[in-house]
This record gives C-alpha cells, sequence and structure tokens, in this order.
C-alpha cells in the first residue's frame, strides 16, 4: 500500500469552511446515489392508486356489517369522483326473495348486429383499451352448432350474411358454476338469485376461474382499466358495474344494477330484434316461463358439461 | 495481496469509501438503463376509437302512428283526404303481370309483404271507405294507434306470442310492481308494406390486446 505517500497532506483544518474536495465528493456522490435510488423505485408510483388502506383493511362483502358498506360505498364514491370527475350512485343491492333470473335468447331472430356488445360495455363501465367485452357474438354456418365453426371476428358489409347465424355467448349463469368451485378465496360465488357475482375487492387475479370456465365468459384486467368520464355510468352497484381496477376478474351479472332493481339487462333494451328475453323464472306468468314452456327450447350451450346454464338458445318459426 | 510484514495502518475510510464508489456507480448506471429501457418496454398500445353511439341507441327504427300522435309531431302524411275524395273508394291499377301499381304520389311504399309479396292489395288492410282508419277482413275496423290485432289477424302465433312478451321487445321494468313495461308496436321494428327486416352494418368487432402476428389463423384479423 503506497497510498498514504502519494495522497496529499491533509488539508488545514482552519480552511475546512470552505468545501473540501473530499466532502465535496462524498455530498455528489451521496446525491447522485440517492437520486439514483428513487429512480430506479419510480415504477412504484404506479401502484399508487392501485390500493388505499382503507380498502386493504375492507372485510369479505359476506361478512360486513351494514356500517361497513356504507363505509365501502362511501369509499367508492369518492375514488369515482376522484378518478373520474362524476359523483356516481353506488349500491349494495341484494337478491330479492322468490326471484330467480333466466336468460333465453332466441337464435332465428339474432342478426349478429353487435348491438348487445356495445350497449354491455357502455353499461357495465368496461375498459375501453385494452378492450373488454362481456358478450362475443359467434357467427356460425347453418346446419351446425359446433362452437370451434363460430368466428367473432366478422365485419361484413351487412349483416346477417346468407348461409349462417349468430350465436351471442356471455356469462351463462350456471346452477353448477365451476368458476365458484376453482376461486381460492371465495371472491366469486353465485347468489340466491341465480347470478354469480365477484367482489373485485376480495379478488387476488389468479385467474383460475377463467381457466374453469367452459364458455370464456371471465375477462381479466391485465391493464388498468381505461374508460373516457363522458362514457362513464354513474349508476353502480358494489357487485355489479363499479369500475375495476387492474389485475380483478369481471364477467356478465346479468346487469345487476339494473335487474335488481326490477328493470331489463342493458343488452336486452338494445337489441333491434327482440332476440333477447330476460325474467323471473319462479314467476309463471312471466314471458321467459311461456318461452321455456311453449318454444323449442333445446340448447343449453355444453350442456354435457353438467354446468346446467340458466341461459337458454331456443330456435322459433 | 500478501501482508506486509510491516503494514502501514491503513487509512480508515479508503475501502469505504472505494465500496460506497462501486455502490453509486451501480445505482447510476441501474438508473441509466431502467431510464433507457434497454430491453424494451410493452409497445403502447394502439387506439380504438370509441363505438358510434348510434349502436347503443334503445329507441325503435321506426315510428308509428301513435308515437308521432304522442311526439305531436307531423301527422299530414295521414290525412289521406287532402288527396284522396271521401265516399270514393280509391281504384286500383295494375301491369300486364297482374302486379299492383303504386301511384307516384305513394313512391315511397315498396311493397314486399308476403313471400311472392302475396299480401299486395292496399285494401287487405286499409279500409277502403274510410282511409283514415284500417279493417281486418272480418270487417273490424282498427284505428291507426292500435294495428296488432290487425297483423295478427293474420299472424295468429306471433301475435300470441306477442300478447305473452315473445316476440319483440319489452323495454323498462321486467318486475311489473316497481315500473312499467313499454312493449313495441308490430310497426316499430317492421314496415307494413315489406315487414322484413332490413340488414344493417354490424358495429366493430373485438380489438385483439395485441397485434395478433403474422401466425394468426386469417379469420382472426382485426379491422383497422
Amino acid at each position: 500500500m503506497s497510498l498514504p505517500e502519494t495522497l496529499p497532506p491533509p488539508p488545514d483544518k482552519t480552511s475546512d469552511s470552505a468545501m473540501s474536495r473530499r466532502n465535496f465528493l462524498r455530498g455528489s456522490a451521496a446525491f447522485a446515489g440517492l437520486s439514483a435510488l428513487a429512480a430506479s423505485l419510480s415504477p412504484l408510483r404506479e401502484l399508487g392508486d392501485f390500493s388505499s388502506s382503507e380498502e386493504f383493511m375492507q372485510k369479505y362483502y359476506k361478512e360486513m356489517t351494514p356500517d361497513d358498506m356504507k363505509r365501502a360505498l362511501a369509499r367508492i364514491t369518492r375514488e369515482v369522483e376522484h378518478q373520474y370527475g362524476i359523483r356516481p350512485h353506488v349500491r349494495d343491492l341484494r337478491p330479492m326473495d322468490g326471484v330467480e333470473f333466466v336468460y333465453a335468447l332466441n337464435l332465428t331472430r339474432c342478426i349478429g348486429c353487435r348491438k348487445c356488445v356495445h350497449a354491455c360495455v357502455a353499461e357495465n363501465n368496461q375498459s375501453r383499451n385494452p378492450e373488454i367485452q362481456y358478450i362475443r357474438v359467434l357467427k356460425m354456418p347453418h346446419g351446425s352448432l359446433d362452437v370451434e365453426k363460430g368466428d367473432h371476428n366478422y365485419t361484413p358489409k351487412s349483416v346477417p350474411e346468407p348461409g349462417f347465424f349468430y350465436m351471442p355467448v356471455q356469462c351463462q349463469q350456471c346452477v353448477n358454476p365451476p368458476c365458484v368451485k376453482v376461486c381460492p378465496v371465495n371472491a366469486t360465488w353465485q347468489e340466491s338469485d341465480g347470478i354469480t357475482v365477484i367482489d373485485y375487492d376480495w379478488c387476488i387475479g389468479c385467474r383460475y376461474c377463467e381457466a374453469a370456465c367452459p364458455y370464456w365468459a371471465r375477462r381479466f384486467n391485465f391493464a388498468k382499466p381505461e374508460i373516457p368520464p363522458e362514457r362513464l355510468n354513474p349508476d353502480m352497484a358494489y357487485l355489479g358495474n363499479r369500475p375495476r381496477k387492474m389485475g380483478v376478474m369481471e364477467k356478465c351479472h346479468f346487469c345487476i344494477q339494473r335487474t335488481r332493481a326490477g328493470r331489463y339487462p342493458a343488452c336486452l333494451e338494445v337489441c333491434p330484434v327482440g332476440a333477447r328475453k330476460f325474467g323471473n323464472i319462479l314467476d309463471p306468468e312471466s314471458e321467459i316461463s311461456y318461452i321455456l314452456r311453449t318454444k323449442r327450447v333445446f340448447i343449453q350451450l355444453k350442456e354435457e358439461m353438467g354446468t346446467n346454464p340458466r341461459f337458454f338458445y331456443y330456435f322459433d318459426k | 495481496m500478501a501482508p506486509s510484514p510491516q503494514p502501514a495502518p491503513p487509512r480508515p475510510g479508503t475501502r469505504t469509501l472505494v465500496v460506497l464508489a462501486a455502490v453509486t456507480v451501480g445505482f447510476c448506471a441501474l438508473a441509466l438503463l431502467l431510464s433507457a429501457d434497454l430491453w424494451g418496454r410493452l409497445p403502447a398500445r394502439p387506439q380504438i376509437p370509441l363505438v358510434d353511439p348510434a349502436f347503443l341507441e334503445t329507441t325503435p327504427w321506426r315510428q308509428t302512428y301513435s308515437d308521432l300522435a304522442k311526439a305531436k309531431e307531423d301527422l299530414s302524411d295521414f290525412d289521406c283526404y287532402a288527396c284522396h275524395q271521401k265516399d270514393k273508394p280509391p281504384p286500383l291499377r295494375f301491369d300486364a303481370n297482374h302486379k299492383l301499381l303504386v301511384p307516384d304520389e305513394h313512391s315511397s311504399i315498396v311493397m314486399g309483404h308476403g313471400t311472392h309479396e302475396r299480401n299486395n292489395l292496399c285494401f287487405n288492410c286499409h279500409n277502403e271507405h274510410d282511409l283514415l282508419t284500417l279493417q281486418i277482413r272480418d270487417g273490424t275496423i282498427v284505428k291507426f294507434d292500435n294495428i296488432p290485432p290487425l297483423c295478427g289477424s293474420c299472424h295468429g302465433p306471433t301475435y300470441r306470442d306477442w300478447e305473452a312478451g315473445a316476440h319483440g321487445r319489452t323495454n323498462g321494468y321486467w318486475d311489473r310492481r316497481r315500473g312499467e313495461a313499454r312493449r313495441l308496436s308490430c310497426a316499430n321494428c317492421h314496415n307494413p308494406h315489406s315487414p322484413g327486416i332490413p340488414t344493417r352494418a354490424p358495429a366493430p368487432p373485438p380489438h385483439p390486446l395485441r397485434d395478433p402476428g403474422p401466425h394468426a389463423p386469417a379469420q382472426s384479423a382485426p379491422t383497422p
């Protein structure tokens, strides 16, 4: 070690009121180090709106007291207002007694115009980019019900095209839902009116349910959802269309914010040919009971899976 | 490095300085690397245009007489006796193939009701003795604002389905205790003169999360 000989003599203590070379170097090194640390940690900033402590401490939906729910709804209202500048009307709607929802779709009527797809996106505050859509409309050749022959990217000048029929597929609200069985944290479950719901604050994003669903009905938020504020639907439900965050699953919930308030789902109300039918199967007077009684209702999609969907396809004259 | 027999007392802090400098250099390099995106970020997602709000429209594409009357709109099209004479049924004219000739005054009407246009006579539905009303073949007079019984006089099963709520769209409330359901009338969807539902342009297809790449199946190519 010959360093001691080559080093300059120690600085005069009396002249240290000005900055010594060594202290300057130390200071700059420390500053550079800290800035570099900050820069290398900066990607974590994007996690800032990922979760609040209040949300983190929130209880499981089924264990929430009415007060807990009130607080959760207030938090969601606050967060939506902060993010979109629109004050939403968020409710926690519970299933009604004596009601079990069933959907029926008339394959003879459907013309494949995809209005239901986009009405659903608008109603349920789905991400516009990346695009999340609950409904896929399959264009299928006449004479086959093989969904592998279906094409959902058709773009003709006008629909329907001769030789094809159209089969919209969305969550089938199974009586025996495989997605519920695989959820490791019970973030998704079936309610007494037949709707399988998701608690977006409880979901851990493992996507087991997406893999378990035979209908490809579940969607994952790979990125932070993007919704233009002018298209935000402010009528929201906790288990329904409140804005989701990155990393959680979502799917069709029969427009819980509408149907549990007595209204028809959005996809039905926009259908130009009246192919979509919805109602309470426990009410013998409802149109859905009439259809299941009198029409040739013969498909539950992938019946052999044993999922027993509450979504029926039928043909008509 | 072999220790010298008489080691000079090591200057305290030299090694510390070296380590600190190395750490600093390391962090600087890391920061540079991170900001330079050497291994690339996910490519920016392509813009997806918002869907045309026309596709979200829930009002039916046709307005019936009663819709127009309710909205207090122009009903002059229904003032038949502005041109026709009362007490004188308008004559029907046919070409050499016995096909009805639609007069120029009614050129907006395209006749196409029934297979092979079999329902092609005006007075199958219109009342020739009072053009402001319609008539069923059994003689029942029907007003313009209540046409389903007229249509149902031929289309019985469809009329039955419509009455039960199975044919045609219903908007509003499925739970009739909470609100009213709005049933559409026949002419909200069907043009009585040519009742087939016209074809239309479909709404845009789904946009994939990423460019499917050159090896994707041809049918999944997205439209711009």
